[in-house]
């Protein structure tokens, strides 16, 4: 593309790099970042290096964390014999409205996609086994998205847990197929939790 | 026939294909579209029947169905069945995520849409139904299919999701030596969302026979028919009988073929590579049939299609006839007409339409406009 001044299109170059972010939304916002008052502007790009600098991953969890453990691993009162699997930091806040849950989680960081190079290696399996032998952990619940990859990461890690002999459970009973935690309804996903199935 | 019909009582189309602006209202019968060639006739069978599947009946990308210089091609309609009506609007973007409204709440996924409108379409191009390779005809049978109930939706989409994450894992295993765990679990999906969709076609290609049949006699050629689902890795032409044995088949084939896949890089087992053999009487139907009783046969599996679907859901869909009399010999033609099943019917033509079709309304389509005629 490159058809406009330097700067600018580097913004838009930037921006077109981000997540759901196609080329004409990365234009889109690039010219309402540059008519935003300078102010305004400087508090987003602070906040961003902010938050970067600030943030970093729980080192048992993988959540985000502030500091060397995020809040949920912090919080005595929570139960380490249940661990909750999910893909990302954000399906966290999915369970946690629903109320039903009261042990810790593990964040893989993503799922299993060959399409974008992204294998087991990748996503934080090893930890978790590491966290399942040192932690005294009885169940594991796989709370992955009900989709192809999420699927497949599910039954990877079943594969994985069952043999050493603790209880794993899937939740996907009453959850949409083919679509994410994060836009399951809490009510949904709170039966699912207690509707979940051995695998 | 007591089925309902659910009917496109209005349609209007933004920035769609080469038109800016056009609403119509649409009746009940049939109404014939009536224009010269390239000036939008298709485009509004297009535009209409784009609910129905949330893509186009052309097969083409949605970028192309966005008006040159637009962001955005916008398609509204109002859907009457019996007592109820529902309105459906869709934002088609040329890159990004489409946006889908259904009685005013916004719709993610497709299967949401299901049942909302069902068509069927007949064009100059189904000839290629019966000539050409076998990918058009399990084409055919996946879009019955997933009229006739939302997991089919599911299945055909969860397959060609796990289709493609298997082969780029066969890829890879090229390059960085192959993860047997992870395989073992996209053979099990394979497995599971592949056997779905082949005992789908299976039971679904038992009940097309008969109607194809009836079609073909009507059509005064010899109702001598036959149709096969082939199945290579599951060792050849697979029959209703072997419904509960499709997934054993399916890994079976996994196991055989597996030096092959890895070979290839790709994935050879699964319903992508079956093959649905017609004959008549006795002769391959591809291969060895003459051009007039191809394209009957061609015409028999739309008919046939289209009154299994209103059969097995209770509802006839929207008939969408492109430009099919130009292709037709007029005995043909005339039997088409009388084999029209009821219900809400729109058929384009730049000529005169064949005797024996008597159009409730006639409209012009000309320099992407929509004016009655
Ligand atoms: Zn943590």
């Amino acid at each position: 593309m490159g058809v406009y001044e330097g700067p600018v299109q580097v913004l838009i170059d930037e921006l077109g790099r981000l997540p759901g972010v196609g080329p004409k939304s990365a234009q889109r916002i690039a010219f309402h970042l540059l008519k935003l008052p300078t102010e305004d502007a400087r508090r987003l790009a602070d906040s961003i290096i902010d938050a970067k600098a600030r943030v970093s991953w729980c080192t048992r969890c993988f959540n985000i964390a502030e500091g060397d453990l995020c809040s949920y691993c912090r919080d005595e009162r929570r139960d380490g014999a249940v661990v909750c699997v999910v893909e990302e930091p954000r399906d966290i806040v999915a369970v946690e409205r629903t109320a039903e849950f009261r042990g810790r989680y593990h964040v893989l960081q993503g799922a299993i996609s060959p399409i974008e190079g992204i294998g087991p290696e990748h996503l934080r399996v090893r930890e978790l086994l590491v966290r399942i032998g040192a932690e005294s952990v009885e169940e594991v619940i796989l709370a992955t998205n009900p989709n192809i990859e999420g699927e497949a990461t599910a039954m990877y890690l079943a594969n994985l847990i069952k043999p050493l002999g603790l209880k794993v459970t899937r939740i996907a009973s009453g959850l949409p197929v083919g679509g994410d935690l994060e836009y399951a309804d809490e009510v949904t996903l709170g039966r699912a939790l207690e509707g979940r199935r051995e695998v | 026939m007591t089925a309902q019909a659910a009917r496109v009582a209005r349609l209007a189309l933004t920035d769609f294909r080469c038109f800016t602006n056009v609403e119509v209202e649409l009746g009940e019968g049939l109404t014939v579209l009536r224009g010269p060639n390239g000036q939008g006739k298709t485009s509004l069978l297009e535009g209409l029947a784009w609910p129905a599947r949330a893509r186009s009946i052309r097969g083409v990308p949605d970028a192309a169905l966005v008006r040159a210089g637009a962001d955005a091609a916008v398609v509204r309609c109002e859907i009457r069945e019996g007592t109820r009506t529902q309105s459906f609007a869709a934002e088609i973007h040329a890159t990004g995520r489409n946006r889908l409204q259904l009685n005013g709440n916004a719709i993610t996924r497709h299967r949401d849409l299901f049942g909302v409108l069902r068509v069927t379409v007949f064009t100059p191009d189904d000839l290629e139904l019966v000539k050409a390779g076998p990918a058009l005809r399990r084409e055919y049978l996946d879009e019955l299919l997933e009229m006739l109930a939302p997991r089919y939706v599911a299945a055909t989409s969860d397959f060609d999701r796990v289709l493609r994450q298997r082969n780029a894992l066969l890829k890879s295993a090229a390059r960085e030596g192959l993860d047997t765990t992870t395989l073992a679990v996209f053979d099990e999906q394979l497995v599971s969302a592949g056997g779905e969709v082949v005992r789908g076609r299976l039971q679904l290609l038992t009940r097309l026979v008969e109607p194809a049949r009836d079609a073909m006699r009507a059509l005064g050629e010899g109702d001598d028919i036959a149709f096969a689902y082939v199945a290579e890795w599951g060792g050849g032409e697979l029959v209703l009988d072997d419904l509960d044995s499709v997934e054993d088949r399916l890994r079976e084939g996994l196991e055989t073929l597996r030096r092959r896949e890895l070979e290839r890089q790709m994935t050879l087992v699964g319903p992508h590579r079956d093959e649905l053999r017609m004959r008549l009487s006795g002769l391959e139907a591809r291969t060895q049939a003459s051009q007039g009783e191809q394209r009957s046969l061609a015409l028999a599996l739309r008919l046939a299609g289209h009154s299994v679907v209103t059969e097995l859901t209770d509802s006839a869909p929207v008939l969408l006839l492109d430009d099919v009399f130009s292709e037709l010999d007029a005995r043909r033609s005339a039997v088409l007409v009388g084999l029209l099943p009821s219900g809400q019917t729109l058929l384009t033509t730049a000529t005169a339409v064949p005797s024996g079709v008597q159009p409730a309304c006639e409209l012009l389509v000309q320099d992407a406009k929509v004016g009655v005629a």
